[in-house]
């Protein structure tokens, strides 16, 4: 009896610290507890700290406690349109949002439309675009050199089109941007309401109308409800649509707000941007808890089956509905993404026709400037890093999630959730507050190199892959390994040959999402970027802040391109995964 | 290779799972832990798996200690084998693979069998049948074929130990009684001591050379299948293996009067446990009692409902104040009166008792015919069970609702699922097993169908 094992030692070593194998080796006791203390030390520290820093600063005077910021801030009439606006936005871009998710949702639920599956990734589009490719395709739709405005000439010369420069537009783009976030969450809802309860109001004489007012709205006014926050709060963090359209004719919302602030510089930026993203903070964290709640109460609904049974025939209304769900689906993305393209390809704004068609643009960006160049290598290099490391961190803690639960990690689950649930900004502000002096009087020469964007990639994207991970680890069974361990499987083994090869497709599908987001990623960008650490999304913002539209529509279309080929590897994993039968 | 647990114990947080168990396991010998959900049966086996470390006590295997309350040897150092409740393939392997990889993997695997793996591997497919699917993945498979392979899996490093943790439970009634022989003749073969956790007592009953009987981490009762059901020790046992009918009564002289009926009437207490005759009571198998038209003496009954069961009737009476469920050939209606007697005698009891017990379960051929039976006849009645609380005068009648509709087992469960089972039995198990017990232990029975 020399051999001494707790079950589980290996399992509970702590993800931050031990690396991979490091943290399979069998550990003492006392090991263990370091890993544990160690973990718990750098959640706190990369999690914890930057808020309980942001909220300091915010309460800090010249001597003492004080809420001289809050106080300056409520006397300001400027930021009291700010907050008009950002409402104003937010709920109406959540109001878009919802109609046209609840809508499209119903359609693909419940009626035997075809190409269900086309229309399904035709409506992902909107949503897997980046915000700011999006508004770029928009206003070079709208835009005085756009088609529509050469359409609107034909009718009434000297007729413009709607400026997308304005509430409205922002509104629209937003409403577009976010309405996916709703369907997803109504249509698996709406799905799992069991049609015999359906049946049963019939049954019980109500007619169409009152059993969907009676019995299908209230089954699914959670899951709407869930999905309706989910945008709220998606629409209180975009960056990039207000940037865009809002900055240029003076409209800020809160999240641009913070920025200029910052940007501004002045005695008290970090003071009054501290306080502004505890405001926006506090609004947001609101809105999580009040998802959360509905999220779970639609849960109620989870253990029963999806139905993909087509429960309404469209019959004769086919002929209008399904040209124009087509239709207006097409128009919202593929054909302002074609206008931005063919702007990319403009020699100059304001020229017509093929002997305007140029490559030049592209060749500028990609070989005449150097920084532009810079922009790309970075932004490959942050996705690519923080993609191993979310893959491997991310993997290993949501092992231990699923399989030791316990109240300790549920805690470190929620502190990693917090950068991800915070709007961008107010995250990106307090990475420069943590970073610039992480210990009072060290100051580590992070701050302003791409080190801290790699961190703050890490720290806001890593609960994306651990969802990724335990949503995988849920589906396998702990028998699989433990069969595994009485056939004789030491923990590699038990790793290379049992668990990997069975959860690869669901781990690397979280790592593509996570490898895609950082590549587009601007709002954390725009904040903590300097000279020579600049990612895509900054240079595209840049680009636009200086005029230089053919040169951002040409890098937007870079990037449009380069999550095609995502896409496209995605699918052919996931057709990959279906001929070896892991589903089943 | 003997297995011996001493004072083991197992607590989670404040809940203790299991109170200092003793318990030893002999070579070769095939052991069923039989209880209700959460009464500690499959901590027991995980902690043998090496899964769960005890809290205290200890645990040997083959003389050597491999878990104490400071150490445990892990699972993938100890020579055992396990199917899992719901099969536990791995979904990236066919079936070849998963027999190949604890021979390559383990490293207790004996030289012999390693160096002659592909031999080895047709063997243990060959043995559960499953030599033709070889390049088989698992979802191509029906459940009984995935749990052979979960069962080749186990065995193909021939291991001391095999564990088996419900293994039937995830599978459909039919497929069951076909396992129930397909693991009998694995242990016949492999001749490595089983031990296997189980809900269902049919299954305990009829495969084990030795149940184990749990009850809220405590062992009740330790014995031959024939002992347990024929003389359980405590009321648990009674209620839970032979869904017996606790009868209040007074004793005196190991004769039994029960309450209610007439003082002359004696039943035969020579096999009831002391645990019983102190507190008045008289444990009764539903296909213990003889019933008689009322004329008969003794003690009298009203039937309140009645269920056809193709073999036999399920008869609930009313006695003395108390419901008792009665299994009988005799035909009767609802509202009859009836006259419940324990065919007489020590003397034929004991007569009885050394017949049932030379068809142990363990010789493995002889219950087969009585299970085939069974498995006919409540195929037969689940139709039957339709007519449930009408009096089933017409055994023509059934004929007409034949179309079995899919609501027909469920009916049938919960109808007859009656208040003898206690708390945490499942309902499946005793829609399935209900007719059996009394397959056994047919002999017994007298005449009539």
């Amino acid at each position: 009896m020399t051999d001494i094992h707790t079950p589980g030692v290996e399992l509970r070593a702590r993800k931050g610290s031990g690396g991979f194998p490091l943290s399979l080796l069998r550990a003492s006791s006392a090991g263990r507890n370091i890993g544990v203390v160690l973990g718990i030390i750098a959640t706190l520290f990369f999690f914890v700290l930057p808020i309980v820093k942001l909220v300091l600063l915010s309460v800090q005077g010249e001597q003492g406690l004080s809420l001289n910021y809050y106080v300056e801030l409520l006397q300001q009439e400027r930021f009291w349109r700010t907050m008009k606006h950002t409402f104003v936005i937010v709920a109406g871009s959540t109001l878009l949002s919802v109609v046209l998710g609840v809508t499209a949702a119903w359609l693909m639920a419940y009626t035997d439309l075809s190409h269900k599956k086309l229309l399904h990734l035709l409506m992902l589009l909107c949503f897997v675009l980046p915000s700011y490719v999006l508004t770029l395709s928009w206003s070079s739709f709208m835009g005085p050199q756009g088609w529509i405005a050469a359409v609107l000439q034909w009718f009434h010369p000297g007729a413009r089109p709607w400026s997308m420069y304005s509430v409205g537009g922002i509104i629209f783009v937003m409403g577009i941007h976010h309405f996916p976030l709703v369907y997803l969450f109504t249509v698996n809802v709406l799905k799992k309401i069991p049609k015999d309860l359906e049946w049963a109001a019939n049954t019980g004489g109500a007619g169409r109308w009152k059993t969907f007012f009676r019995i299908t709205m209230p089954l699914a006014l959670p899951g709407v409800t869930a999905g309706g926050l989910l945008v709220f709060l998606a629409s209180l963090d975009n960056f990039g649509i207000p940037a865009f359209l809002g900055t240029p004719v003076n409209i800020s919302v809160l999240s641009t707000l913070i920025y200029e602030e910052i940007i501004g510089f002045g005695p008290s930026a970090f003071g009054r941007g501290a306080s502004l993203s505890v405001i926006l903070g506090l609004i947001a964290v609101a809105g999580t808890l009040l998802q959360w709640l509905s999220v779970r109460k639609s849960k109620q609904a989870e253990a029963l089956r999806v139905d993909e049974e087509p429960r309404y025939m469209l019959g004769k209304h086919r002929f209008w509905v399904n040209p124009l769900l087509w239709g207006g689906l097409i128009f919202i993305t593929i054909i302002p993404l074609f206008a931005m393209i063919s702007l990319s390809l403009k020699k100059s704004y304001g020229g017509k026709g093929l002997s305007n068609l140029t490559l030049h643009n592209y060749r500028y960006i990609l070989l005449d400037n150097p920084s532009t160049w810079k922009s790309i290598q970075n932004s490959l290099l942050l996705s690519i890093t923080t993609l191993v490391v979310c893959l491997i961190i991310g993997t290993l803690f949501a092992y231990f999630r699923v399989r030791r639960p316990s109240k300790m990690n549920r805690l470190a689950e929620l502190a990693i959730s917090v950068p991800y649930t915070l709007p961008g900004i107010v995250f990106a502000l307090s990475m420069i507050l943590v970073w610039m002096e992480p210990i009072p009087g060290w100051n580590p020469g992070i701050y302003g190199t791409t080190t801290i964007l790699f961190i703050a990639y890490v720290c806001r994207f890593l609960i994306l892959q651990i969802r990724a991970g335990v949503t995988a680890f849920a589906q396998v069974d702990a028998s699989m390994e433990e069969a595994a361990r009485i056939s004789g499987a030491g923990a590699w083994r038990r790793w290379r040959k049992i668990l990997l090869p069975m959860l690869l497709p669901g781990l690397l599908s979280g790592a593509l999402l996570v490898f895609l987001t950082a590549l587009t990623e601007l709002t954390v960008s725009a904040l903590l970027y300097s000279s020579g650490s600049q990612t895509i999304g900054v240079a595209i913002f840049g680009f636009e802040q200086a005029g230089n539209t053919l040169y951002s529509t040409a890098l937007s279309s870079l990037i449009v391109f380069l999550i095609f080929a995502g896409a496209g590897l995605l699918g052919l994993l996931q057709k990959f995964t279906l001929r070896k039968g892991v589903q089943s | 290779m003997t297995i011996q647990l001493k004072k083991v114990s197992k607590t989670f947080g404040s809940f203790q799972a299991l109170k200092s168990i003793d318990l030893s396991i002999a070579d070769g010998e095939f052991v069923a832990i039989l209880g209700p959900s959460g009464c500690g049966k499959t901590t027991l086996l995980r902690m043998l798996a090496g899964f769960e470390q005890p809290t205290s006590g200890e645990i040997a295997i083959g003389g050597s200690v491999v878990a104490t309350s400071r150490s445990s040897l892990p699972p993938e150092k100890r020579r055992i084998g396990m199917v899992f409740q719901n099969f536990a393939l791995w979904p990236h392997m066919n079936i070849y693979e998963h027999v190949r990889f604890p021979i390559r993997t383990h490293k207790e695997t004996p030289r012999a069998i390693r160096e002659r793996e592909a031999e080895r591997i047709n063997e243990v497919l060959r043995l559960v049948g499953l030599a033709e699917l070889a390049k088989r993945m698992p979802h191509e498979l029906s459940g009984g074929q995935k749990q052979r392979v979960a069962i080749a899996r186990a065995i193909a490093p021939e291991p001391t130990l095999l564990l088996m943790d419900e293994p039937l439970s995830s599978l459909d009634a039919m497929l069951r009684m076909d396992m129930r022989r397909e693991i009998q003749s694995v242990h016949r073969e492999t001749g490595s001591a089983i031990v296997y956790v189980t809900h269902d007592q049919g299954e305990a009953l009829s495969m084990a050379d030795r149940i184990v009987v749990m009850k809220d981490g405590q062992i009740e009762q330790v014995g031959t299948p024939q002992e347990i059901y024929l003389r359980p020790e405590t009321e648990f046992v009674a209620r839970f293996v032979s869904k017996a009918n606790l009868i209040q009564g007074s004793w005196s002289d190991n004769r039994f009067t029960p309450l209610g009926a007439d003082p002359s009437t004696f039943w035969p207490g020579d096999a009831v446990a002391d645990c019983f005759k102190s507190q008045g009571l008289y444990p009764v198998r539903p296909d213990q009692f003889q019933l008689e038209p009322a004329s008969a003496g003794g003690l009298y009954g009203e039937i309140v409902n009645v269920q056809f069961q193709g073999k036999e009737f399920n008869y609930d009476i009313r006695a003395a104040g108390q419901h008792w469920e009665v299994i009988s050939p005799a035909t009767f209606k609802l509202h009859d009166q009836v006259s419940l007697h324990i065919p007489s005698v020590a003397g034929e009891a004991s007569s009885v008792t050394p017949a049932t017990m030379s068809q142990t379960p363990s010789s493995a051929v002889v219950p087969e015919t009585p299970l085939t039976a069974t498995k006919t006849a409540s195929s037969a009645s689940s139709p039957a069970v339709l007519q449930t609380a009408q009096p089933a005068t017409s055994p023509a009648a059934p004929a007409t609702t034949s179309a079995a509709s899919p609501a027909a087992p469920a009916i049938t469960t919960t109808s007859v699922a009656p208040a003898v089972v206690p708390a945490g039995a499942s309902n499946g198990v005793s829609n399935d097993t209900s007719g059996e017990p009394s397959g056994i232990v047919m002999p017994q029975t007298t005449s009539g169908w």
